[in-house]
This record gives C-alpha cells, structure tokens and sequence, in this order.
C-alpha cells in the first residue's frame, strides 16, 4: 500500500499557530502540513522551542490552529465540540509525557485504570486489562506501588501503558525520553515501535533525540515554528 | 475512591480538619441544645402546672419578664365567679441570698404547701415544703453552689432549711425556690400580697368560657388560660436573648463554611498539576468537580461522626463544671445540623469548583 492509500489518523494542512501576549506575537507554528497515518511512528525532530509540543497539543485538539486545518480521524478539530473532543481523547488517544505525569495519589494499577474509566470501561475489565498492559510493559509486578517508589524507566512504562491501555489508535508522545538514561530511553522507543508494527497505532512522538529517527517511518525536522 | 485518597495521603490535615469541623458542629449543636434546654426549662413551670386560668395583674402576659402585684381584694372579686373550683395565691419575687463567699440570684416563689399548687413540678431529691422554715431549691442551682438537703439557707435575716431539690426550675439566668407563701409575704413586708392566682376550672367546663366570666366580673385583671398562657411564655423565652444563640450558631456555620471552603481550594491548588493531566487524558467534564464535591462531603461526614462521638461527654462535662446550663439534645436537632452540614458542604465546594475551572490541560505540556 503506498502512502496515499493509508488511512490517515491525523493530518496538518498549511497550521500555523501564533501566540500574543502583551501585543507581542509569537508564531510557535508556521505554515506547518503533514500526516500521520495508521501503522505509522512519525518523529518531529528538533530543539527547544521549535514549536514540535504545539504541534502535538493542536493534533490532541487542545489548543486551535491560528491559520489551517488539523484534522483528528477525519474530522476538523474546529468541528468537535468541546465534549466530543474530551471522548475522543478518553477513547482513542494516548499521551506519554517527559515527566510521566503519572498521578502520585493512585497506585500503578489505578494510573491506568483511571483513563480506561474515562473511556467508559467497567471497573472489572479494566483492571484486568490494565494488568495485560503493564506484564506487556515488564511492570505487571509492580501493579500495587505508588509512582514515587518507581524508577524513570519504570514510570514510562507505566505511562507508555497507561497510554495504550484505553485502546487508543493515536498516541502522542512529547519528549519521552527526555528524562531516561540512554538505554531506557531506547527501550519506550522500542515498546512504542512494536506497538505500530503489532497494533497498527499511529504515533507522534515530539523528540530532539536523533536515535528516535531510527525507529520512525517519517521524520519531520523543525526549526523556530518552520517545517525544514 | 480518588477523593478519599488525596484526603488520606496527608492524614495529618485530614484529621486536624476533621476536628475543625467537628468543633464547628459541635457549637452548633450545643447552642440548639441550650436554646431547646431553655426554652423548655423556662416554661416547664407553667406547663406542669395543674392550673386552668392564670390571674394576673393588668398588662402581666407572662412569669418570665413583668410585673404583677394582686392583693386579696382581687381573689375577693372573683372567687365567686361561676365555674371556679380552686382558687391558688402565687407570690413571685427575686431574692438575692448570700453564699459562703459569694451571692446568687433566686426567683422565689411563695405557694401554699397544703393544697400544693403552685409548687415545684418535680422534686428529685428531699421533700416538698411543710413549714416556713423550710425551702425547696432548683437542683442545678444548688449542684453549683454544693447545697445538699438539709442544709442551712439564709435569705436576708431569716434561717431556712433545705428541704428539697427540684428539677424544671432552671431558667438558665436564674432559677425558681419555693418557699410557703407566708414566709415570702413576711420576707417581703407585705402581708396580703400575691402575684397571680392559679385557677382550677370545675370539670367539664370550658377555661376559655370560665377566663371570659372572670374578665367580665374584673376587667382591670389580665386573665389567661392555660393554653394562651404558656404560648406568652414560650413566645418570651424565644424572643429574649435566646435568638442569640442562633445568631451565634449562624456564625458558627459561615465560619465553617469559610473554613471548608479554604481547605478545599488548598486542595485543589495541590491537585493542579493531577487535575490538568487528568482533564489533558480525556477526563468527562463532571469527573473533578464530583471528587470535589466527594472530599467536600467526606470531611463533613467525618467532621459529623467525630461531633457525635464527642458531643455527648462533652455535654457531660459542661454540666457538671455549670450545672445551671440546662441543655436538651434531640434527634431533630442533630437531623438540623446535619441538613445544614450537608448544604454548607455544597456550598463550599463552589469556590473550588469555580477555581477548578481554570486549570487547563496544556499546563501538563509546560
């Protein structure tokens, strides 16, 4: 199948995303356009502050492009409701996170119930779920601990399930491995590689970490809001 | 339970707020304790009392607060009146006496010992009055003072012995002592005095006719049945200084509600960062503001049970360091405070919840 032919998770036409502050603007996104589609794990590669984190807010439609169309399973973000868009990230989307954002208060088992609870899951198959998704992850034994008591790779482990654990097709990962050590940092890339291949998910991981391009079908590069 | 969780991970505010709130609730349900104590107390005498009609002098409405001085003349003009079976003189006067080292008010009430109307309603300890030498003390009254039975009590210059202890004659301010009814006139000087006459209708017959009798024959006198008497009583006590412990008991719930309040919002302000990550996961809109509204009622619910755990002993306490405080709890009352518990927890949950609405999901991508 060539690329045309795949069936498109999330696309960017002509974005661009400008902030004003105090009368000052900021164009964090400039005439940006690619897709991604599924089966699919494209990086957007560049430094600080090239606008790849808005990019991946304006794809989980929390933030509005300025000028362009971002479209989430083929539908213009601007056309959700605010509601539809709360689902469709509950039920179709996952995050990963450079701080892991796990929730301190909750155990390893409930972080992940938890989202599986916002996608409309029973309590009862969620669990069970949930502990399928953590013994794919390594981190099954560690179910009843707090994130406080894990490693960092364990915490993106656990965030790497906690994000693929609602049955999400788009997982949108911001820095992953940002706070790993090389060789944890390769192996989330790895879990997350397998998972396009084996799942047939679509992944957007915003990264500065070159080594990622290895693992990616399309690599984007960015520079100051700009689409190299 | 999310809600629970975040309360329980830092147990030590949990419990120091818990307490807050109980000390809160138990204001509130002691001040409605005394109101109703009081309020009962105060009227007991009246209620308790065989008596049909009440006479008393022109404009007296009630015992509680006023004037009424009858003399004999007054029971000469309508003990005739048909209808009346009994007809008991009642010398109302306030005596201060003095203490081993100190002075107490008394409200002395002067009745006669034979026909026993007019005396105390309940005598708990001793004996009711059989001579002039002998007085019949409110309990509460002598608890605080350590008088027992048999007990040498002065009033001015006259010896009297402790012959008994009564119970519904604590008026809160001051509390009823009963002595014969020669004695309080020889005490105050007045030899054919008296305050009001109670008055025992013949059976069968209508006090409210038998009240009208009275009036037509003796317009200058206030005359009342029991019924229109009692409510003057009540209606007294309720619209004295009593509405204060409501007032206080209202303040006493905006302080809770305050102080709910603020410990939520600090709630909400720790959760920031889990509610942004919860809200960017895809979290339905109502999912914060019902754990909100759950820690909200679960520190309530704790603050209501640790209230009820400590109210009863605590009452205990209060009563034997004051026994004149008189306090009457019921089921109602706590149903009342945990009614207005429940709707000052909701109402405290409105400034968090508004703060709520300000975390936004990108803050999680700073």
């Amino acid at each position: 199948m060539n690329d045309q032919n795949k069936i498109c998770t999330a696309e960017l036409v002509k974005v661009s995303k400008v902030f004003s502050r105090s009368g000052n603007e900021t164009i964090a996104v400039n005439n940006v356009s690619f897709r991604v589609c599924a089966g699919e794990l494209v990086l957007l590669l560049g430094p600080s502050g090239s606008g790849k984190t808005t990019l991946l807010t304006l794809l989980a439609g929390l933030q509005e492009p300025t000028n362009g169309s971002v479209f989430i399973f083929g539908k213009k973000v601007q056309d959700y409701s605010s509601a539809e868009l709360q689902r469709l990230r509950a039920n179709k989307m996952g995050f990963i996170f450079q701080t892991f954002c796990l929730l301190e208060n909750l155990n390893v088992l409930e972080n992940v119930t938890l989202v599986m609870k916002f996608a409309g899951i029973r309590e009862k198959s969620a669990r069970s779920h949930a502990v399928k998704c953590l013994e794919r992850f390594g981190v099954g034994h560690l179910w009843n601990e707090f994130p406080g008591k894990l490693s960092q790779g364990e915490k993106q482990r656990v965030a790497v399930a906690r994000a693929i654990a609602n049955g999400a097709r788009l997982v949108l990962a911001d820095e992953p491995t940002g706070s790993l050590a090389t060789e944890q940092g390769m192996a989330i890339i790895e879990f997350l590689h397998d998972s396009v291949t084996n799942d047939g998910l679509s992944v957007v991981i915003a990264s500065h970490d070159e080594r990622i391009a290895n693992y990616a079908s399309r690599v984007y590069r960015l520079r100051d809001g700009f689409l190299l | 339970m999310y809600a629970l969780k975040t309360l329980s991970r830092q147990y030590v505010r949990f419990i120091i707020t818990s307490f807050g709130i109980a000390l809160c609730l138990i204001l509130m349900l002691f001040l409605l304790a005394i109101y109703h104590g009081v309020a009962d107390a105060s009227v007991r005498y009246v209620r308790e009392s065989k008596a049909d009609i009440w006479v008393l002098q022109r404009h007296a409405a009630n015992l509680l607060r006023g004037t009424s001085i009858l003399t004999n003349r007054h029971g000469d003009l309508i003990k005739n009146v048909k209808g009346i079976k009994s007809m008991a003189p009642i010398l109302f006067f306030t005596a201060t006496v003095n203490l081993p080292g100190t002075s107490a008010s008394v409200h002395l009430v002067g009745y006669d010992p034979v026909t026993g109307k007019g005396g105390p309603p309940e005598i708990l300890k001793g004996d009711t009055l059989r001579n002039n030498d002998q007085i019949v003390l409110d309990n509460s009254f002598a608890a605080k003072y350590r008088i027992k039975v048999g007990d040498i009590f002065v009033i001015r210059d006259d010896t009297l012995t402790v012959a008994g202890l009564s119970g519904g004659t604590n008026l809160f301010v001051i509390q009823f002592a009963f002595i014969t009814l020669e004695k309080a006139r020889e005490l105050l000087g007045f030899p054919g005095i008296l305050s009001c006459y109670q008055i025992v209708v013949e059976p069968g017959l209508n006090p409210v006719s038998v009240a009208g009798l009275i009036r037509a024959v003796s317009p200058d006198l206030a005359v009342f049945d029991k019924v229109t008497f009692l409510n003057n009583n009540i209606h007294e006590a309720e619209t004295g200084v009593m509405p204060l412990l409501y007032i206080v008991a209202l303040i006493g719930a905006i302080v809770l509600t305050a102080l709910l309040s603020l410990i939520l919002s600090v709630y909400v302000l720790e959760q920031q960062r889990d509610y942004a990550i919860m809200k960017a996961l895809g979290a339905p809109s109502e999912f914060i503001p019902v754990i909100i509204i759950q820690q909200s009622l679960i520190l309530a619910g704790n603050g209501m049970i640790l209230a009820l755990l400590m109210f009863g002993p605590m009452l205990k306490a209060v009563g034997r360091f004051s026994p004149t405080v008189s306090a009457q709890t019921s089921f109602n009352q706590i149903l009342t405070v945990a009614s207005g518990l429940l709707i000052i927890s909701l109402l405290s949950s409105i400034l968090p919840l508004v703060r709520q609405r300000h975390i936004y999901p990108l803050e999680v991508f700073k």
